[in-house]
């Protein structure tokens, strides 16, 4: 059972890497993932590390999950067979672990040894910027293939909302043996579907034979008291990982209080500044301004509609985005194509889950444009700061580099 | 995301080269280091064999199809007519010929097919599938928009010719096309090979059967199954001149009739059917009430002193808190502009102090959320702290619910159309992903040197060669002009190449001058490489601002060829300080 839990599990938080399959990391392992999500009850933390006991425990742990966290829902999205072409919308930031800490303890060197690393740095730095643009060298070729194929098999595909094959279904005509492999992936995904639909269906059966499992559970339970075991501080089950992810998290809130803090400070003074212009504006214009109601009135809607936006941007505030997180499937719709597709019903398609490129173009020409500016806000900073340092600096004289 | 594209390729092609990440340094980007693996060659390699395959398909079709189907079939024909390899020579001749086919077989199917010229159709086409279901469909339902243009019978061989030699010019062009742009002109053989395989491996599978569940209905073919076995019978013999005979034929000519296999498409629709159904399904309100008053019992025999917020959730506040940020920030940009009316003036004003007010808001959640974490910390036992170790998989924690979090089994469509979207969108994402990557590098990089410098500063000799690399390590970095035609344009704006500052620090001590001038140069000959044979001398320094653009390839080849080089560069720096010092 704790295998069947760390398998499950595994797949869905780790992307499936793979570690060592001793039964004690595996049940570790449950457990953090368990605490992550919230799971509280202190006899499951103190089932033993080799397994033996603790099935019911177990099954009202999995339970739980499957509700919490929609464990099923996310392994059936996660095994998706890939059929089309993917590329994926969201951009959603690589919260990249601290993994680099350690790193730069390293450079804390002897002031000497400093040239080095700077060196390195910039040698690094070039290394990075060659592998971008292989990357993006890369990317383009891979692109225009993609383009080209589905241009070429446009057409074919007897799904008319897609109309061209994939880069795989082209592929399995050419290769009988792929062909067959995603036949049966397909198939074995049909099943599971099918599978799922029926667990909806026996759903309510399953909550209650849990329910009981419950009550054996808690008449067991009656023998020693709860209270004692919470008192200890012991419910974690890997202190590496929660702590890792809990120090992460605290890093996490410690940046972005700073940016809000920058924001916040940002406001105020556009503010006080837009403040001051407008009284002066007001006072120099009192002879112009309509009269005494008229002005409270435009006042008033003024801020109503102020207020309407506020109240918008709060409730996105308070929000979950839900963006588009995961890969959609590439599809080649060329305008002028676009008689052909009006005799098969397009409208058939759920217009949510249809997203076009030049929508997620401009959005990515935003955030371009965002990153550039904040990118060059912090080279400035960082200009000005080596200023003052070069003022410092006796008998040198810094010519800074002249503005292509 | 990226990855995803990639290991695709990957699996189309097979072999790979991985150039391996060698960025130990506190980069630490996201895994651009390992997707360079497409290299064009490859992808390449992949449409060629693509086509090459499709070719061999094409071939079988073209000697089933109908002789009035033009330019298919003469294309079938005619890349044994053009194709370099000896064997194909014999080939056009039978076609040409209504002989009942000597020895190369598809020439057979052809024949026979020009005997009967009467009914290019179903029977016909049957003839030759191989035990591939693929054939069968793919090739009967190219047959359905060419049976409007069925004209007549009219098989004659002439015609056929006349088609096949101007075919063949078109096919000609087109393969050259296909090689010129490839730029790799790739030998027939192993395209043969490929086509061979493939036909050996199409044979003695199962196919009959679904050849004959390949019946298309929608084809209305008056075939009959009695074909089948003929073709069968016929395969064994047709392969070796079938390979032969495989010549590369695009997709581009044939990707429009190709057509999937029945199988799979009835999986397919399956699979979209209940994926809908799944999508839509919905817990029956019984269920929903049993899991609810389960969930809730289980909840209260949870342990009082858990922390309120679980880890994911406090994550989770973390990142709605962060997504507000953005938002505020863009509205806040949004506002920033100034107004000529006194009403915007005003709603402006407005709606900064509502933003403010929201900022604050943020501000204090987010408090809320920190002592939530610090006491979740507090929970820990002492043996913190250790924690940068074996298992990040609190981090992969952090990304993994972010981006999993789509409905079950949704799986949009993205669509673009023109290639340049693609393109673009590609490139943007790419740009995006370098420039966060930039700014973390450059915040921490910051944070970094600049202290260095700083606790250097008092007494001690100006370190002109530090600071020099630290400006340019600093204030580096342009973004090169973001149109997304391109971001990374032909000519990159080498951002080292720009911003090396032209400093001469003027030293007291005489004799440093020219041993920090050599620096110089050699510091700039590891920059540039062109310039790696400069002599000592402040001339190349002076005249850094040649538009001397080079790629980072040339940047980097003085390195590769002497990876010693910062050693060797700083052992000498090394030396040089200290006597500077």
């Amino acid at each position: 059972m704790w295998r069947l839990l760390y398998s499950l599990l595994k797949q869905s938080h780790d992307r499936g890497r793979t570690e060592s399959d001793t039964i004690g990391t595996q049940i570790k392992f449950v457990k953090s993932v368990l605490w992550y999500h919230g799971y509280g009850r202190p006899a499951f933390y103190q089932l033993p590390s080799d397994g033996s006991q603790g099935s019911r425990e177990l099954l009202l742990a999995f339970s739980w999950l499957l509700n919490r966290i929609s464990l099923l829902e996310q392994l059936l999205t996660a095994n998706r067979v890939k059929i089309g072409d993917e590329a994926s919308v969201c951009m959603c930031e690589d919260n990249l672990c601290n993994s680099w800490q350690g790193r730069t303890e390293t450079a804390s060197n002897p002031c000497v040894k400093r040239e080095v690393d700077v060196r390195y740095l910039q040698w690094l730095n070039g290394r990075l910027w060659f592998q971008w643009r292989t990357l993006h060298v890369d990317q383009q070729e891979q692109c225009k293939l993609l383009h080209k194929i589905h241009s070429y098999t446009s057409g074919s595909h007897m799904d008319q909302t897609i109309g061209h094959f994939s880069v795989t279904e082209t592929d399995l005509i050419r290769e009988p043996d792929s062909y067959k492999q995603l036949l049966q992936l397909l198939e074995s995904e049909n099943s599971r579907l099918e599978a799922f639909l029926e667990w909806k269906e026996l759903e309510p059966v399953y909550w209650q034979w849990m329910e009981t499992v419950l009550d054996t559970l808690a008449e067991d339970a009656n023998t020693y008291k709860p209270q004692d075991v919470c008192k200890e501080k012991n419910p974690l089950p890997n202190a590496n990982l929660c702590c890792h992810s809990a120090s992460n998290i605290i890093g996490e809130i410690d940046t972005l209080t700073k940016d809000l803090v920058t924001l916040h400070d940002e406001l105020h003074e556009l503010v006080t500044c837009k403040k001051s212009v407008w009284y002066e504006k007001i006072a120099a214009r009192e002879s112009t301004l309509p009269d005494e109601r008229e002005f409270c009135a435009a006042v008033r809607t003024i801020t109503e509609a102020v207020e309407l936006k506020l109240s918008a941007l709060k409730y996105h505030c308070a929000r979950k985005k839900s963006g588009m997180h995961g890969p959609c499937r590439l599809v080649f719709k060329d305008k002028r194509a676009r008689k052909t597709s009006c005799l098969s019903s397009v409208s058939k398609e759920p217009i949510s889950s249809a997203v076009h490129a030049s929508e997620v173009i401009s959005d990515l020409r935003m955030k371009e444009a965002t990153l550039e500016r904040e990118l060059k806000r912090l080279q400035e900073e960082c200009r000005h700061k080596l200023d003052e340092i070069a003022e410092g600096l006796v008998g040198v004289i810094c010519i800074p580099p002249m503005k292509r | 995301m990226l990855e995803d594209n990639l290991t695709l390729c990957r699996a189309l092609l097979g072999d790979w080269k991985v150039q391996a990440p060698e960025n130990p340094a506190p980069e630490g980007g996201p895994k651009n280091a390992q997707e360079h693996e497409p290299s064009p060659k490859e992808l390449e390699e992949l449409e060629l064999l693509n086509r090459a395959l499709e070719k061999a398909l094409r071939v079988r079709k073209s000697t089933l199809q109908s002789p009035t189907e033009g330019v298919g079939t003469a294309k079938g024909e005619t890349l044994a007519v053009k194709k370099p390899a000896t064997s194909a020579a014999t080939t056009p001749q039978p076609p040409l010929s209504k002989e009942s086919g000597p020895t190369p077989v598809p020439v057979a199917p052809v024949c026979k097919k020009a005997a009967s010229s009467k009914k290019p159709s179903a029977h016909m086409l049957r003839a030759p599938y191989r035990t591939d279901p693929v054939r069968a469909p793919s090739s009967r339902s190219s047959r359905a928009p060419k049976a409007a243009g069925k004209n007549s019978a009219k098989g004659a061989a002439p015609h056929r010719v006349r088609k096949t030699l101007s075919a063949a010019s078109v096919c000609q062009s087109e393969c050259c096309a296909a090689a010129k742009l490839s730029g790799a002109p790739r030998p027939p053989r192993p395209q043969q090979q490929s086509a061979a395989s493939f036909d050996r491996s199409a044979n003695g599978q199962n196919l009959g059967a679904a050849i004959q569940q390949g019946a298309d209905p929608e084809n209305d073919c008056p075939g009959s199954p009695a074909e089948t076995p003929v073709a069968q019978s016929r395969t064994a013999g047709e392969v070796p001149a079938r390979s032969a005979m495989a010549r590369t034929f695009t997709l581009q000519e044939k990707g429009s009739v190709l057509r999937l296999p029945l199988a799979y498409r009835k999986a397919y629709s399956r699979n979209g059917r209940l994926g809908e159904k799944c999508h839509l399904s919905q817990s029956s309100p019984t269920a929903a009430a049993a899991q609810n008053g389960f969930l809730e019992r289980v909840q209260a025999t949870f342990c009082s002193s858990a922390p309120a917020l679980s880890p994911a959730e406090l994550e989770e506040q973390v990142t709605v808190l962060r997504d507000a940020h953005s938002l505020l920030s863009q509205s806040l940009e949004a506002e920033s502009t100034g107004h000529s009316a006194w009403e915007r003036e005003y709603e402006c004003l407005l709606t900064l102090e509502g933003l403010q007010d929201a900022a604050a808001q943020c501000l204090h959640k987010l408090q809320l959320l920190r002592t939530a974490a610090a006491a979740q910390m507090a929970l820990q036992p002492a043996a913190c702290g250790s924690g940068a170790g074996p298992s990040p998989a609190g981090c992969t924690l952090l990304r993994g619910r972010r981006c999993g979090q789509m409905g079950v089994l949704a799986r949009p469509l993205l669509f673009y159309s023109t290639g340049r979207e693609l393109r673009d969108m590609a490139a943007l994402k790419l740009r995006v992903a370098m420039l966060r990557q930039k700014i973390n590098i450059q915040k921490v990089s910051r944070a970094e040197l600049l202290s260095i410098l700083e606790s250097r500063r008092p007494g001690e000799p100006p370190p002109s060669l530090l600071y020099r690399a630290v400006y340019t390590q600093l204030c580096e970095g342009d973004a090169p002009s973001g149109a997304a035609s391109s971001p990374f344009p032909a000519a990159p704006p080498q951002p080292n190449v720009d911003s090396l500052p032209t400093r001469r620090p003027f030293q007291g001590s005489p004799g440093a001058v020219p041993a920090s001038a050599t620096r110089h140069c050699v510091f700039r000959g590891w920059k540039n490489g062109a310039w790696s044979n400069s002599s000592v001398a402040a001339s190349p320094w002076m005249s850094r601002e040649s538009p001397n653009c080079l790629s980072p390839s040339d940047t980097l080849q003085p390195l590769d060829r002497t990876p010693m080089c910062p050693g060797a560069l700083t052992a000498g720096t090394h030396s040089r300080a200290e006597c500077s010092a």
